[in-house]
């Protein structure tokens, strides 16, 4: 047991168990998916399998194992099988950097025969893999010669998370970025028009949106000057005034809004839902599919969600952050603490407040009605991004003007109250400025456009005929 | 179809509230979010509907009154046990839906001339309207309350005599003639 705990590293036994929980809660949130849309049109939702409709995720999965896995005659058979296991495959992938507990220090006391000469080179060697030593090993030595005994006390820590990446925001961004490829390629392989149409419609979203999405979390990285996502959630755990907790929605509420907005279009649902308008491209890119290769695209649709969520949850909620979760060893650094329940505990609250995040995302797809393409691509480029940049330009003056008087905040870069109160009234201002903005901008171009399209009636010049052989 | 009879619409002009979308949003998510709390209060009942059915609820409690309630047809039988039709086509004449198909023929009773060799209603086609009832003169073709009728082909709703004499059989007790 104890050479376990102290040669396999913990990232090993969080990925199995987070993984596990996130794949199985994909299920479930289907589920509560249909709830939710029953609720809002005035039904009860599924009911019938189990107590509560509980047992219809495991149904359902047993259809999409049992159904015909069908591929049209003319779809590209390596491409087609690819993409929902491209989106699958991206969207574990991205799981990895959430920080789901903060850090676990460990104090751990070994012995061993005779005497040592490094007690550092020990406690290393039992050390797992990914942890940190943190101070001096303490060695005490009993007995003599031959009956010698050495006690070494070490101390280790390690992030609770499945991989402490420096640039984990950043990777989050272009894992996610992938996952564009598998709709796109989706599209493609189906050899449908309809499919085809959802695939590009896909990729004008998911790019558009991305630049605004990027530049909202770039608004938080300038706060903390860290791509880290742990160290962003624990520079969020401490309190203005002791009481209120020091998340980034308080701070910055319009990037709050901007990222959520580019979440749900990264998402591809309703209102962006574009990609898959069931009125008009039947069913978009996954059309052409059935059994477990649409199940694929459907579960990763869902687990896309619980990644961009907790990302949310991460940059503007505190993440793990609850009052009573804070660490035990260092007041510094509240994401430190001794005791493995905390850390559960925390990630318990992370998933919940991401489950939270998850029920906006559905309560606003049952309420509002889809975009239109041309609205889409306006809101993007001509609304999110320079409202964007213009966040990202305020909150750097705000941090220049300010950080430099603030003691505490050049002390340890966390955001202190007076800085909070400069970010949130530099946050009103720029929704003046935006709002007076808007109408000073030129009007968009006129969506009745005429387009020449060979062949139509707006196409003045006669259609080249093919010269016959 | 020519340019000149394209009707270009311009968009209303949105004010500068509505070109944030987010009040309206806001308004649209207050909206659902009513809408849950309804039905998870049980302020608005759903009615579990094989199991619960609304003859069975006060009609107040938006309960349905089945006194009144036209639903299939049934062909009456007299005490002998015969058929009460007299083929006088009176019903297929009124049925504005033309939905009943009666064949007669001369009757082997002494006491009326015709009887229906055949007596076919297409439920399918039927508007449930009662004119057949209204016009029948020996009150032989009546409406029952039976409305949770099914069948797995358009063949088999079209209810022969036999089927209609079945149905009197079934809802005789509930609602004598």
């Amino acid at each position: 047991m104890s050479w376990i705990e102290t040669h396999i590293p913990a990232w090993v036994f969080i990925a199995f168990i987070a993984h596990g929980a996130i794949l199985g809660t994909v299920a479930y949130l289907i589920l509560l998916e249909r709830k939710i849309a029953a609720w809002t049109q005035d039904r009860l939702g599924p009911n019938r399998v189990g107590p509560f409709g509980l047992l219809q995720p495991i149904a359902d999965g047993l259809k999409m194992l049992l159904k015909e896995d069908y591929r049209p005659a003319d779809a590209d058979p390596r491409l087609f099988t690819l993409a929902p296991a491209l989106m699958m495959f991206v969207m574990i992938l991205s799981i990895a950097v959430l920080p789901w507990g903060g850090t676990k220090q460990t104090t751990r006391t070994i012995q061993v025969a005779g005497t040592i000469d490094s007690a550092t080179a020990v406690a290393e060697q039992n050390t797992p893999f990914g942890a940190t030593l943190i101070g001096t090993p303490i060695v005490q030595t009993s007995g003599e010669d031959e009956s010698a005994k050495s006690t070494i006390t070490y101390t280790y820590r390690y992030a609770f998370q499945i991989a402490n990446l420096n640039i984990g925001v950043l990777y989050i961004v272009a894992i996610l970025s992938i996952s564009v490829y598998g709709v796109v390629v989706g599209g493609w392989a189906s050899n449908n028009k309809y499919s085809f149409l959802g695939g590009l419609r896909a990729t004008a979203n998911m790019i558009s949106y991305e630049v605004p999405l990027g530049l909202s979390i770039l608004t938080i990285v300038v706060m903390y000057g860290s791509l880290n996502l742990a160290t962003i959630v624990e520079a969020q755990s401490h309190y203005w005034f002791g009481v209120i907790p020091a998340w980034n929605i308080f701070t910055q509420p319009l990037a709050f809004f901007l990222f959520l907005t580019c979440i749900h279009a990264e998402a591809n649902r309703a209102p962006f839902d574009i990609a898959e308008a069931e009125q008009e491209l039947v069913g978009g890119y996954h059309t052409e599919y059935s059994a477990m290769r649409f199940g694929l695209f459907f579960l990763s649709e869902y687990a896309g969600m619980i990644t961009t969520s907790a990302v949310c949850v991460a940059l503007f909620f505190g993440g793990w952050h609850l009052p009573g979760l804070g660490g035990n060893v260092d007041p510094a650094h509240p994401s430190v603490t001794t005791s493995l329940v905390v850390c559960v505990l925390r990630a318990l609250v992370f998933f919940v407040k991401t489950l939270i995040i998850i029920g906006i995302f559905m309560w606003v797809r049952w309420s509002l009605p889809r975009f239109r393409f041309d609205q889409i691509m306006n809101l993007a480029w001509r609304a999110m991004i320079p409202m964007a940049l213009v966040m990202l330009l305020v909150t750097a003056t705000t941090l220049y003007l300010f950080g430099p008087h603030d003691e505490a905040f050049r002390a340890t870069g966390l955001i202190t109250w007076k800085m909070a109160v400069a970010l949130l009234i530099a946050n009103a201002v720029m929704l003046v400025i935006i709002a007076a903005g808007a109408a000073l901008l030129p009007a968009a171009p006129p969506t009745n456009r005429r387009v020449r399209v060979l062949g139509s009636r707006f196409d003045q010049a006669p259609a080249a005929v093919p010269a016959t052989a | 179809m020519k340019d000149s009879d394209v009707i270009v619409l311009d968009e209303p002009r949105l004010s500068v509230a509505d070109q944030f979308y987010l009040p309206q949003v806001l308004v649209g998510l207050g909206t659902t979010m009513k809408h849950m709390f309804k039905v998870l209060s049980g302020t608005d009942i759903v009615i579990q509907y094989p199991e619960e059915r609304r003859e069975d609820m006060p009609v107040e409690q938006g309960g349905m009154l089945l006194r009144t309630y036209r639903g299939v047809h049934r062909l009456n039988k007299d005490e002998e046990g015969r058929v009460k039709c007299v083929a006088c086509f009176m019903c297929s004449t009124a049925c504005p839906a033309r939905c009943i198909h009666i064949e007669a023929e001369e009757s082997p009773w002494q006491d009326r001339e015709k009887y229906p060799a055949k007596f076919d209603i297409d439920e399918l086609r039927c508007i449930y309207c009662g004119m057949c009832e209204e016009a029948c003169p020996v009150d032989a073709i009546e409406l029952t309350s039976m409305y949770d009728i099914v069948g797995l082909t358009r063949q088999e709703m079209i209810f022969d005599k036999e089927k209609l004499l079945r149905i009197f059989d079934q809802t005789v007790e509930d609602e004598p003639m």
